[in-house]
C-alpha cells in the first residue's frame, strides 16, 4: 500500500479522536453557555429555569448522547448551531476562515519573497559580511515570538508614528482589496517575520548542500556560467525543503493566529475558537477544531505528496 | 561531553548562544535564590511607574516593585516551566516513540494515531483548554506545554528506533567486522541522540515563547509572581505610560529563545554526521 | 462509516475552497463610528445580563422607565405613572406616540405579554427574580398598564429601569423570534450584528424620545484597548467606550480628542467568604477592614481614578464614609482585632480574582495581598477565567474574591438578592443577620422619601461594620471621542444611551 493511501485511511481515525478529544475537553472546563451568558446573575435563576435554559443549550443529555448526536450530524456534514451566532457552525466558520486564509497566504508570500532571495544571496555570498548580516537578522527574527512583533510593531507606529491601519471594522478583500490589504499588511509581516527567517536559514542551507553536490560542481567545471548554474541547476533542486518547510507552516497558519488575531482586532478562525472557548459555546469550538485540523491534515498530506513529486530521490517507503 | 562542550564553544554560533544562555541561567537562578538587587514583590507606592535609573536600571512597575528584580524572577520562572515541560515531553515521547517501534502493531498504531490527533490541534488552544480546566499555575503551565510537544518527540525518536529494529544496518556492519554492542551504541547515539539533543535544545526555546503566549493571555504563571510572558501582559495598558515595561521583557525573551536558537544550530552542526564528515 | 466521514469532510474542504464573505456592510458617511472591546453575547434582551448585551441592547430595546445622567427616573415607554397610597398598585400610562420599528404601536398587550415571558421559568429569564412580585397585570386600555403587587414595594419601580424589563412585541414572543429578530421601540434599529467583530444600527426616525441626530452607529469590536487608544488617535472611530482607567487617562493627553467620565453605581470590593476558617469570626473580617487602605488599592490599581465608597453608591443615599466603620486603615487597631479573635500569628487564605474582569482585578488582588500581609493574612491569588470564576462564586466556592458588583440607583434592589434572608445569592454572602433582613424589608415598603434614607443609612452602617465583605471604590465609566462629537452624557450605569443625543460637528 503505498503512504499517501495509508495516511488517507488514517484520517478517518484521527479526526474521529480529535472529536471525542475536543467533545471531551470543552466540557471539562467549569462553567457553561448558562454562566457565560448570565454570568453571577445565573445565581438568580430558580431550579426550573435552569431546567428549561439547560434543555434550550442541549446539555440536558448525557455526554453520550450529546456526543452521538453531534457525531451523526457531522457525519451529514452538519456541525450543529452556534449559541453565541444563532447561526449554523458551519456558517460561522465559513464567515471567519476567508480572513485567516488570507492571513496564511499573505504571511506566506512575504516570507518567499524576501526569505528565498535573501537565502540565496547569503549562500552565494557564503562566509562575507553580508552573509553574515543576513544570519544574524534571519536568527534573530526567528527567535522573536510572533506576538512581540506584533505589540512592538503597535507600539513603535500608534506612539512612535501615530499612523495604524483601520483596525475593527473589517473589510473583505471582496469588498475592498486595498482596504483590506491596508488592514492585513500588518499583521501578515508580523505573522510573516519568523516565516520569512525560517525560509531565509532553509534555503540558504539547502544552497550549500547542493552547491557541493557532484552535479553543480560538474556543470561549473563544463564552463556553464555561475549565475547560470545557481539559478537553473541548483536552485529548483534548492526549493523542495522550502517548499516542505513553508507548507508545514503554512498548515498552523490555517489553524489562526490567536495572540496576532487579538492584537490587531482581526476576526479569524483564532479569535473565533479562543471567544467560542470563553463563551462555552461548545458546538462552534467543537466545529471550528474539527475544521483546522481536518485542514491541517489535508495541508500536510499535500506537502508529502508535492515532496515525493519534486525530489525524485524520496520514495515513500512500502511496507 | 567535554569533547561536545568544546565544539560548541568553537562553533561560533554555540559560542554566542552558550555565553548569552550561561548569563540567563545565572539571572535565573539568583532570581529564584532570592538574589535580586531588591525584593522582586515589595511594593513602594512613592516609587511607582519610574523610569530607568541608577536606583532601578529597568525602573519599576505599577506597584513601584523593581523591574530587574523581577525580571531575574520572571526568566527564573519562564525557564523553570521550559526546562520542566521539555523534560517531560522528551521523556514521555521517548518512552512512547521507542516503546511504538519496539511492539510495532497495536501499540504502535494507537501511539501513532493518538499522537497525530494531538498534533492536527492547533497548540496555543490545545495548552488554553488544558490550563483553564485544571486552573493556571506553574504546574498547570508544564503540563500543557508538555502535551503539546510530546508527539514532536515520539516521532524524533521512533524513526531511528524503527530502523534499529529492523537491524539492516546491524547486518551491513556486521560483515565489516564490528562488535554488535558497538554497533548499537554507535547507531544510537549517532542517529537518536543527535536528533533528540537538537530537538530539545530547540524545544526549549519553543516552550519559553508558549509560556510566554499563555502568559499573555491571563493563563500562565500567576501574580504576583512573574513571567516573562506575565511582564509582557502586564505592560500593554501601560506602555504608553512606562514603555520600559514593554522593551524590558520583550527583549529578555527575545534574547533567550535566540540563546536555545543559536545553541540548536551549532549542536546540529556538530551532530550531524554529513556536516561532521565535511568539516573533517 | 469511514468512507461516508472523507466524503463529509471532503464536502467541508470543497466549501472551504468556495468560501465567501460577507461580514460587514458598507459604511454610512454620517454614522458614529463606536468601538467597544466587550460584544454582547446575545439580543434577547429578557436573558442577556451581561453589562456588554445590555449596554448594546438598550439602543434598540426600551424598558417602560429608564435612568438619567442623575441616576433619576424618567420615562421611556411609560409616559406617566402612579402608586396607590400603599405602594402595592402602579399605574403606568405609556407614551402615545410609542412605536415598534416596524411601524406598529406600542400597546399595553406587549408590556403584558413582554412581563409574562419574563415570568415564564420556561424563558430563563434571570430578571424574574425582580419582577416576582407581580401578582397581576392588567390592561384597561391600549395605553394602560397596571401592576398589582403582592405587597408594598416602592423599588419595583427601578427595577423595571432596565433593559432586563424591556418591552418586546406580542407577536414576536409568539412567533418565538426574540433573540433572533430585533424589533424594538428604541433610538435605533438592528441592521446587523457580527459576534465579536461588529455591528451596524440604523437609527430610529420614528422614535417617540425624539430626533436622532445621526444616521446610525457603526460599531466594532477592538478586544485590546490599546487599539481603541491608536484607532480614536488615528480618528478611524469617532467614539470608544473604555474599561480600562490607564488607557482612559492618556485620551485627554491626545490633541482632537476628550473623555467623558461619571461616577458609576457598580462597586469594586473585597468579598470575604464568611462561612471559610477565620472569616466566620466577626473580628478577623473587622480586622481586614481596618487592615485595608482603600485609598492606596485605588491609588494603583485605578490610578486614583474613583472615589472611596461604602455598600451604598448612589448619592441620593450614601453615607460620608468616614462614618463608617474603619474606613481610614488602621494596623493597630486590625492587630488588635487579630488577636481578640485568636488569631494573633495570621493566618493562609486564597483570593479569587476573574482574568480581566475588570481589567484592574490582577492588580487589586495584589495591592490587597501585600496590605494583608501587614496583619499575618498570606493570601495566594488565584487568576480565574470569567466563567471559571463565576463557577466557584456561584457555589461560594472561595475563601475571598476580588469582584467588581453592579450597582442599581436603589439599595433595596441593589442587595436584596445578598442581604435578605430569602436573598438568591445569600448563599454567595453567606453573612445574614436580623437587623440586615428587617431594615430591607422596612425598607421596601417605606414611601417616604426622607425615612427611607434614614433607613438604608443606618442598614450601611451596620453592613459596614458587620464586614461581611469589605467595601473599596466606584470608578467612573469612560467614553472617548473625538472633540467634534457633541451632545453624549455618560450615566452613573454606564449606558450608552446618550448617544441618541449625540450630534456629529466636524
Amino acid at each position: 500500500m503505498s503512504y499517501p493511501i495509508k495516511r488517507l485511511l488514517v484520517f478517518p481515525l484521527v479526526m474521529l479522536g480529535v472529536s471525542i478529544f475536543v467533545f471531551v475537553a470543552i466540557r471539562l472546563v467549569p462553567g457553561d453557555a448558562i454562566t457565560a451568558m448570565l454570568g453571577t446573575e445565573s445565581g438568580l435563576l430558580t431550579p426550573k429555569q435552569r431546567e428549561a435554559l439547560t434543555a434550550y443549550f442541549g446539555l440536558d443529555q448525557n455526554w453520550f448522547v450529546q456526543f452521538w448526536r453531534w457525531f451523526a450530524g457531522v457525519l451529514q456534514g452538519d456541525l450543529g448551531i452556534s449559541t453565541t451566532y444563532g447561526k449554523p457552525v458551519m456558517t460561522v466558520i465559513l464567515e471567519h476562515f476567508p480572513l485567516t486564509l488570507e492571513l496564511a497566504v499573505l504571511s506566506m508570500l512575504i516570507a518567499l519573497a524576501i526569505g528565498i532571495p535573501a537565502g540565496i544571496y547569503a549562500a552565494t555570498h557564503k562566509d562575507r559580511p553580508s552573509d553574515l548580516i543576513v544570519r544574524v537578522v534571519a536568527m534573530v527574527g526567528q527567535s522573536t515570538p510572533s506576538f512581540v512583533v506584533g505589540l512592538l510593531l503597535v507600539y513603535l507606529l500608534s506612539v512612535g508614528f501615530g499612523v495604524l491601519p483601520e483596525m475593527g471594522t473589517f473589510v473583505p478583500i471582496t469588498e475592498d482589496p486595498i482596504a483590506n490589504l491596508a488592514q492585513m499588511i500588518l499583521p501578515a509581516i508580523t505573522l510573516g517575520t519568523a516565516f520569512a527567517a525560517a525560509v531565509i536559514r532553509m534555503s540558504r542551507s539547502a544552497m550549500l548542500d547542493i552547491l557541493q553536490e557532484d552535479y553543480v560542481r560538474t556543470a561549473r567545471s563544463k564552463g556553464i556560467p555561475r549565475r547560470r548554474v545557481i539559478w537553473r541547476h541548483a536552485l529548483p533542486n534548492a526549493l523542495i525543503p522550502v517548499v516542505t518547510l513553508s507548507g508545514v507552516e503554512f498548515g498552523y497558519l490555517l489553524g489562526g493566529a490567536v495572540l496576532v488575531e487579538q492584537i490587531f482586532a482581526l476576526p479569524g478562525l483564532g479569535r473565533t475558537v479562543l471567544d467560542a472557548i470563553l463563551q462555552r459555546d461548545y458546538a462552534l469550538v467543537q466545529g471550528a477544531v474539527l475544521f483546522i485540523a481536518f485542514n491541517f491534515m489535508v495541508v500536510n498530506l499535500l506537502v508529502d505528496l508535492a515532496y515525493a513529486a519534486l525530489d525524485p530521490r524520496i520514495r515513500f517507503e512500502t511496507k | 561531553m567535554t569533547a561536545l562542550f568544546k565544539d560548541v564553544l568553537r562553533h561560533p554560533s554555540g559560542r554566542i548562544g552558550l555565553t548569552l544562555l550561561i548569563v540567563f541561567l545565572l539571572a535565573g537562578f539568583l532570581g529564584k535564590a532570592g538574589i535580586t538587587p531588591y525584593d522582586p514583590l515589595m511594593q513602594d507606592r512613592i516609587a511607582r511607574l519610574q523610569g530607568p535609573s541608577s536606583a532601578h536600571w529597568f525602573g519599576t512597575d505599577l506597584f513601584g516593585r523593581d523591574v530587574l528584580s523581577r525580571l531575574m524572577v520572571g526568566i527564573g520562572q519562564s525557564f523553570v516551566i521550559s526546562f520542566f515541560s521539555v523534560g517531560i515531553a522528551s521523556l514521555l515521547g521517548s518512552v512512547l516513540g521507542l516503546t511504538a517501534a519496539w511492539f510495532s502493531g497495536l501499540w504502535d498504531g494507537a501511539v501513532m494515531r493518538f499522537m497525530d490527533v494531538l498534533l492536527a490541534f492547533p497548540a496555543i488552544l490545545l495548552a488554553l483548554l488544558i490550563i483553564t480546566i485544571f486552573g493556571p499555575g506553574t504546574w498547570t503551565s508544564v503540563l500543557a506545554i508538555a502535551i503539546v510537544y510530546t508527539p514532536i518527540f515520539t516521532r524524533v525518536t521512533r524513526g531511528p528506533a524503527l530502523s534499529l529494529r529492523r537491524r539492516d544496518f546491524v547486518d551491513a556492519a556486521r560483515t565489516f567486522g564490528t562488535s554488535r554492542s558497538y554497533i548499537m551504541t554507535r547507531h544510537l547515539a549517532l542517529n537518536l541522540v543527535a536528533p533528540l539533543t537538537v530537538q530539545i535544545t530547540l524545544a526549549l526555546a519553543w516552550a519559553l515563547v508558549t509560556e510566554a503566549g499563555l502568559s499573555f493571555l491571563g493563563l500562565g504563571t500567576q501574580p504576583p509572581n512573574a513571567s516573562l510572558g506575565l511582564m509582557l501582559s502586564d505592560a500593554r495598558n501601560l506602555m504608553e505610560l512606562a514603555p520600559w515595561l514593554l522593551w524590558v521583557p520583550a527583549i529578555a525573551l527575545m534574547l533567550a529563545v535566540l540563546s536555545f536558537n543559536l545553541l540548536g544550530d551549532a549542536l546540529r552542526d556538530i551532530l550531524d554526521p554529513k556536516t561532521r564528515r565535511r568539516l573533517a | 462509516m469511514s468512507k461516508m466521514i472523507s466524503k463529509s469532510l471532503t464536502t467541508i474542504g470543497l466549501a472551504v475552497a468556495l468560501g465567501t464573505t460577507a461580514l460587514s456592510g458598507a459604511a454610512m458617511a454620517e454614522n458614529l463610528k463606536v468601538a467597544w472591546s466587550q460584544d454582547a453575547t446575545g439580543l434577547d434582551p429578557h436573558k442577556q445580563t451581561a453589562f456588554s448585551s445590555i449596554r448594546f441592547l438598550e439602543l434598540m430595546y426600551e424598558p417602560l422607565v429608564r435612568l438619567d445622567k442623575d441616576a433619576k427616573i424618567v420615562p421611556a415607554l411609560a409616559s406617566s405613572w402612579e402608586f396607590n397610597d400603599e405602594a402595592t398598585v402602579l399605574t403606568m400610562k405609556l407614551d402615545d406616540g410609542a412605536k415598534f420599528h416596524d411601524g406598529s404601536a406600542v400597546t399595553s398587550a406587549d408590556v403584558k405579554a413582554s412581563f409574562e415571558r419574563i415570568l415564564d421559568e420556561e424563558v430563563g429569564s434571570a430578571a424574574r427574580a425582580n419582577f416576582t412580585a407581580i401578582t397581576s397585570i392588567d390592561t384597561p386600555d391600549e395605553k394602560t398598564v397596571v401592576f398589582n403587587l403582592d405587597g408594598p414595594n416602592v423599588p419595583f419601580l427601578t427595577a423595571l429601569a432596565s433593559v432586563n424589563a424591556a418591552v418586546v412585541q406580542a407577536s414576536a414572543i409568539d412567533a418565538g423570534t426574540i433573540g433572533t429578530e430585533v424589533v424594538g421601540s428604541g433610538p435605533f434599529k438592528y441592521e446587523s450584528w457580527t459576534p465579536n467583530s461588529n455591528a451596524t444600527l440604523v437609527a430610529n426616525g420614528d422614535w417617540h424620545g425624539g430626533e436622532v441626530a445621526i444616521d446610525g452607529l457603526d460599531i466594532s469590536v477592538l478586544p485590546d484597548e490599546t487599539a481603541i487608544l491608536a484607532a480614536l488617535r488615528s480618528k478611524q472611530v469617532d467614539f470608544a467606550l473604555i474599561n480600562d482607567p490607564f488607557v482612559a487617562t492618556l485620551i485627554p493627553q491626545a490633541s482632537g480628542l476628550k473623555l467623558a467620565k461619571a461616577p458609576v453605581l457598580s462597586y469594586h470590593v473585597l468579598q470575604l467568604n464568611p462561612s471559610r476558617g477565620p472569616l466566620t469570626e466577626q473580628k478577623v473580617r473587622q480586622a481586614i477592614s481596618c487592615a485595608v487602605d482603600r485609598q492606596d488599592v485605588l491609588d494603583t490599581a485605578l490610578l486614583g481614578e474613583g472615589a472611596v465608597s461604602g455598600p451604598l453608591t448612589m448619592a441620593a443615599y450614601a453615607t460620608p464614609v468616614d462614618e463608617l466603620f474603619c474606613y481610614t486603615q488602621d494596623l493597630d487597631k486590625a492587630k488588635a482585632l487579630m488577636a481578640e479573635a485568636g488569631y494573633a500569628d495570621g493566618f493562609d487564605m486564597s483570593i479569587m480574582a476573574a482574568t480581566g474582569e475588570p481589567p484592574t482585578a490582577a492588580s487589586e488582588a495584589q495591592v490587597l495581598q501585600s496590605q494583608l500581609s501587614e496583619i499575618g493574612i498570606n493570601l495566594t491569588i488565584e487568576m480565574k477565567e470569567l466563567n471559571v470564576y463565576v463557577d466557584h462564586w456561584l457555589k461560594a466556592n472561595f475563601d475571598m474574591a476580588v469582584a467588581l458588583n453592579g450597582g442599581k440607583p436603589d439599595p433595596y434592589t441593589m442587595y436584596n438578592r445578598y442581604w435578605t434572608k430569602d436573598g438568591n445569592l445569600q448563599h454567595v454572602a453567606n453573612y445574614i443577620d436580623d437587623d440586615l433582613d428587617n431594615l430591607m424589608a422596612q425598607g421596601r415598603e417605606e414611601t417616604d422619601p426622607a425615612k427611607r434614607k434614614e433607613i438604608f443609612q443606618s442598614f450601611e452602617k451596620h453592613l459596614a461594620e458587620v464586614s461581611p465583605w469589605v467595601w473599596l471604590y466606584t470608578g467612573y465609566s469612560y467614553a472617548g471621542s473625538q472633540d467634534y462629537v457633541d451632545g453624549f452624557e455618560p450615566t452613573p450605569t454606564g449606558s450608552l444611551f446618550g448617544l441618541a443625543d449625540v450630534s456629529l460637528n466636524k
